[in-house]
């Protein structure tokens, strides 16, 4: 089961400066079913990019489970792929060798990878790009490659931690298109962590508005796919869902 | 509507230049030179000074081709290059072995870098009266000098390297499924490569100027020992000549070597500015 399921997840820390233990996060329960695509909104403070860390395995959690393909999990790992809000990309590698990158620490040969590689690039249209370096793109094409990198690995769950909040608003909403486009044909598990209210009700099948630590409720997300933000711009659902999620968030 | 305007004889002139540069890199790295040697002409020729107290190109370039002819001048340049070389590639290597090692563990940098900070302070010049009693005059005080030398630029820039990659990257690796020894292949060599070879630019830079210092007070072979020597017999000429070719040796290590891998890693990459 390609599936993610966190139970009573906490991070406590302890702040040197202040002296005193900090709680980021408290007490999370959250299921991400098999193929199914949730976000994760919040006012910037609310932990979001704590639960991220500590799934990716970043971060080691104060208490609670992380449960990954039905195993515990503990660590990064390659079942769990991250998308990066800096898209992390590697400058001395050409795009084809990042999106390989993945397939090559499995131990796939040369030749091989580099076929996985370019049939990922060809999904999210970037073949032309793949014998260029991180640096010659533009930055929503950096995302891009970000993306496809990760789901070249075939993660069981697929992280993205604000991966386009660091690019200009139409590419935004190109590369938000592109994505759900994406996963209505791969369809792979994602977690999806924002700021961008309709970012996260334009893109997930679920929203989970989080508040200082504890998720404050879930919303789900009945539209009909495929999205597109010319479709979406008049659409009364969603003004009525983006205004209730955004009341929730305005609330935390 | 444009073509009205005249265009300046010098602005053709120099538009010509700029376009017999681009096609032609080397004119431009020779061409600067010219009114320098000109104008050393000039002052030579007009006799300000006594010739054997201050020679002309010719002069040097008549003893160039002399020292050349009689194998002093191969046999001498080769004798520094090799102890240059050798050298620089220990000191290379220990530098970069440690530099990861203090780029990377918090403890060894706790531990080390206070030290290191402390020994780069020192000169490699300073150390020569405490080697010469150690060593004596000869190949290993010399070595020593260059090693040091090479050392302590391509510490500090490999740990500055290292501790310059974003931990992003560290991640995504990991979550690729990278294994710790692939991070250090894949992201921590890669990642440090810019700074390293800044490193190894200084080091090879100091470690030059501090073999010919060092050839000179104990040598006996060598650029720095020749014009030592060529002061004691007052050749002018020669210490000159030596001059022009720790010059011309710098610009082909600078050109042949050091520029073309920095074209090809960090420029490339984007990680550094061209």
């Amino acid at each position: 089961m390609k599936s993610l399921t966190i139970n009573h997840l906490s991070k406590t820390y302890f702040d040197p400066y202040a002296a005193k233990h900090v709680t980021a996060v408290q007490d999370v329960s959250l299921d991400v079913p098999e193929g199914e695509f949730v976000a994760i909104v919040g006012p910037s403070g609310c932990g979001k990019t704590t639960i991220l860390n500590m799934i990716a395995g970043f971060l080691p959690a104060s208490g609670g489970d992380i449960i990954v393909d039905s195993r515990k999990v503990s660590g990064p790992g390659p079942d769990r792929g991250v998308v990066f809000q800096s898209h992390a990309l590697f400058p001395w590698k050409t795009v084809l060798e990042n999106v390989a990158f993945g397939p090559k620490m499995r131990g796939v040969g040369l030749k091989e990878r580099e076929e996985i590689a370019r049939d990922y690039l060809a999904l999210a249209g970037l073949s032309h790009a793949a014998e260029r370096y991180p640096n010659e793109l533009s930055g929503g094409m950096q995302q891009r490659v970000g993306v496809v990198r990760a789901l070249a690995n075939e993660p069981a769950v697929l992280l993205m931690d604000e991966p386009f909040a660091s690019v200009d608003a139409q590419t935004r909403m190109t590369l938000q298109e592109e994505l759900t486009r994406i996963w209505q044909a791969r369809r792979p598990t994602i977690l999806f962590i924002t700021h961008d209210v309709p970012e996260a009700v334009f893109l997930a099948n679920r929203v989970v508005v989080l508040s200082k630590g504890r998720v404050l409720e879930e919303v789900e997300i009945d539209l009909p796919r495929p999205r597109s933000w010319d479709a979406m711009m008049d659409d009364e659902r969603f003004k009525t869902l983006s205004a209730r999620v955004l009341q929730l968030v305005r609330a935390a | 509507m444009s073509e009205a305007v005249a265009v300046n004889p010098a602005l053709r002139l120099w538009s010509g230049y700029l376009r017999l540069v681009a096609r032609h890199p080397v004119i431009g790295s020779v061409v600067p030179f010219l009114p320098l040697i000109a104008l050393w002409a000039i002052v030579v020729e007009a006799g300000v000074f006594p010739r054997a107290f201050f020679p002309g190109p010719v002069d040097v370039f008549h003893s160039f081709v002399d020292l050349t002819r009689k194998g002093i001048l191969p046999a001498y340049l080769a004798d520094s290059i090799v102890r240059l070389a050798v050298g620089a590639a220990a000191g290379m290597v220990a530098g970069i072995l440690l530099g990861l090692l203090v780029g990377l563990n918090e403890r060894a940098h706790r531990a080390l870098w206070p030290v290191l900070l402390f020994f780069q302070a020192i000169g490699d010049i300073a150390w020569l009266p405490l080697l010469i009693i150690w060593f004596g005059f000869g190949l290993e005080t010399m070595t020593f000098v260059i090693v040091y030398t090479v050392l302590f630029p391509v510490v500090l820039n490999t740990v500055l390297g290292v501790r310059s990659i974003p931990l992003d990257l560290h991640r995504a690796a990991q979550s690729l499924g990278a294994p710790r020894w692939r991070i250090l292949t894949e992201v921590v060599l890669p990642g440090a490569l810019p700074n390293i070879i800044t490193g190894l630019r200084n080091g090879l830079g100091y470690g030059w100027r501090a073999l010919i210092a060092a050839e000179m007070i104990v040598g006996t072979s060598g650029v720095g020992f020749m014009m030592f020597d060529a002061r004691r017999a007052g050749s002018v000429v020669e210490i000159l000549l030596g001059m022009i070719i720790l010059g011309l040796l710098w610009y082909a290590v600078d050109a042949l070597i050091l520029a073309p891998i920095e074209r090809a890693t960090g420029q490339r990459w984007g990680m550094v500015a061209r």
